[in-house]
């Protein structure tokens, strides 16, 4: 199965962005979204699986967030 | 070869179509080596050239009326680029650039590419349906709201 993501970062400070991944993403997983260490907090399907490819969306949020939480 | 054809089953934009039609989609295409900054193709430019991303990370860049420039999205592994060219025949609507050394994109020339549709229907609406499918699925990700979370 490939999984196409849609990335958005939560807040919209940054561009999002999309692409293949061979493995299922997990909320608490880190990605690279461009040059950009995000975590994920949110995942759902957004299109019906079609063929060997599933159709996902993830809400990120960058990691230097997560280290210093806003007050 | 062999890598190629792995590469282009990892791609929506080719699902469906056989091992021979694939064949004929690589011996069209052709791989290019990008370096982080590098342009690989500006927006304004006529678009002569589809790509699909192999490797590392694209920058879709914009420059708006005033002359501002700010990164839009960013397309990783298994994406098109440069699509719309190929739909609407006008310009290149951003700039893309690589964002890791390493860029690995395969160059698919529109020309060579409509002249393979037109040879074989099926590879056309195939394709073209892939193609279509894949803008639906941009512009959902460009209508969710990041606010909305």
């Amino acid at each position: 199965m490939i999984y196409k993501v849609s990335y958005v970062v939560q807040s919209g400070e940054y561009p999002g962005s999309i692409k293949n991944e061979t493995e299922e993403p997990k909320v608490g997983d880190h990605v690279m979204v461009g040059p950009v260490e995000c975590e994920v907090i949110e995942i759902h399907q957004i299109m019906p699986p079609r063929g060997d490819f599933l159709f996902l969306h993830a809400t990120v949020v960058p990691t230097e967030k997560l280290a210093t939480p806003e007050e | 070869m062999e890598d190629l054809l792995n590469i282009l089953k990892t791609v929506e934009l080719f699902r469906d179509l056989s091992v021979e039609q694939l064949e004929q989609i690589g011996k069209i295409s052709k791989k290019e080596i990008y370096a982080k900054g590098d342009t690989i193709c500006k927006q304004g430019e006529t678009g002569d050239a589809m790509y699909v991303i192999s490797s590392g990370q694209v920058e879709i860049n914009v420059r708006d009326n005033r002359g501002n420039s700010y990164s839009a999205l960013y397309l990783g592994e298994g994406q098109l680029v440069g699509e719309m060219a190929l739909v609407d025949e006008g310009t290149r609507s951003a700039s893309v650039i690589g964002v890791e050394d390493q860029t690995v994109v395969y160059n698919i020339p529109n020309d060579k590419f409509t002249a393979l549709c037109v040879a074989d229907t099926a590879i056309g609406y195939i394709m073209m349906r892939n193609i279509a499918q894949d803008l639906s699925f941009k512009l959902r990700h460009r209508d969710f709201d990041p606010s909305d979370t």
